[in-house]
């Protein structure tokens, strides 16, 4: 009898012969040394496939699809300090260009003040005398920014250098969006 | 109905709970990570597959069919986008469709790499050495083995994965077996 094919001795161990030919090709395999040992070789094979070598992915990969998938939101700490930010350079092109110190809350206070004694005068004094240094300081600060860049030119400075502060602040707090946008679109 | 353990997951992340995403994503990432490496012989490639892959499943997780298995689909998914990868970057890899190619031409073609002195080692190297000896034999013989040995996948199962005739699917794992037979009588490992 010829030996088994290759296909026969798989199918045998695999248990996937019909009953008479399983009976036939273990028949052979009695008789058949060659035989044998091809299955055996195929069983030894089966058994080290059977037990992968699996890869490890890098730990990056999931966390990286989640982010990917739910973007967080941006710091809160960091959409405050661009608002403080841009406000803070919006009321000092502002003040630059628009004298409203006469107009101050702090000055009205200082009126009132005038001539008083107790605790609260003494306070509302030392806060006013601060004010009063800090202002000079800005005025000096404000003419020098002044005889720099002129109003027109401050202007424009100052426009572009908001929108930029504005972009910033837009990208952050869209940025989310956008991305999970896209990511349906995709 | 009753749910297995991936369709619970899945029905919870459709609820909108991430976590039970994240959940699925770790039970599969092993076994796909190394079903992707394998396929593309490259582990950078194959992260970024494995990335897509789990970006695709949830962004199609709504299409998901509960009256079939989780992972089947999973895979067909991941079949589907490894092959198009390869396919778009044929030149780095083996034919696709290289149909009349037989294990013997496969060995003497020299698609095979020899690799020597494995005869006394551990049966942890052996394993090695037989993995390695997959990851050279010609695509559409190595798909078929990895599906069936990683992914843990019946034949018919492999079919549905690979759109494939049952027949294809067990004469070509009969063939790789064959080939990988053949490689470690070479080389001492068997016998």
């Amino acid at each position: 009898m010829a030996c088994l094919s290759n296909e026969t001795l798989i199918a045998c161990n695999e248990g996937s012969l019909g009953p008479i030919e399983a009976a036939r090709a273990r028949d052979h395999m009695l008789l058949c040394s060659e035989c044998r040992r091809a299955a055996a070789a195929f069983r030894a094979l089966d058994m080290i496939l059977a037990k992968p070598t699996l890869h490890t992915p890098p730990a990056r990969l999931v966390p990286q699809v989640m982010e990917r998938l739910f973007p967080s939101l941006p710091r809160i700490t960091s959409i405050a300090a661009m608002i403080a930010a841009s406000t803070l350079f919006l009321i000092t092109w502002i003040y630059i260009y628009f004298d409203f110190s006469s107009s101050s809350l702090i000055q009205a206070l200082q009126l009132t003040t005038d001539g008083a004694s107790g605790w609260l005068a003494g306070v509302i004094k030392a806060i006013t005398a601060v004010y009063t240094g800090t202002q000079a300081a800005a005025k000096a600060f404000a003419a020098l920014l002044r005889i720099f860049l002129p109003t027109p030119v401050g202007t424009v400075v100052a426009g572009a250098a908001f929108l930029a502060l504005a972009a910033l602040l837009a990208n952050a707090l869209l940025r989310p969006w956008l991305r999970k946008a896209r990511t349906k679109r995709s | 109905m009753i749910l297995d353990e991936d369709q619970a997951l899945i029905k919870k992340t459709l609820r909108g709970d991430r976590r039970a995403f994240e959940e699925l994503m770790r039970k599969y990432e092993k076994k796909i990570f190394s079903f992707v490496v394998r396929m593309v012989r490259n582990e950078d490639t194959a992260v970024d597959l494995t990335q897509d892959f789990f970006f695709k499943i949830f962004t199609v997780l709504d299409k998901y069919n509960f009256e079939y298995k989780f992972s089947t689909w999973a895979y067909r998914i991941c079949y589907n986008l490894v092959i198009d990868h390869i396919r778009k970057n044929q030149a780095a890899v083996d034919s696709l469709d290289d149909e009349s190619v037989t294990s013997r031409d496969l060995l003497e073609s020299g698609h095979v790499i020899r690799e020597d002195g494995f005869k006394a080692l551990a049966r942890d190297e052996t394993r090695d050495y037989v993995w390695r000896v997959v990851d050279q034999i010609p695509l559409k013989f190595r798909e078929l083995i990895l599906l069936r040995y990683i992914q843990d996948l019946k034949y018919e199962e492999i079919a549905e994965i690979t759109s494939l005739p049952v027949g294809t699917v067990k004469n070509r794992i009969f063939k790789a077996k064959e080939i990988l037979k053949q490689e470690m009588e070479k080389d001492g490992m068997l016998i």
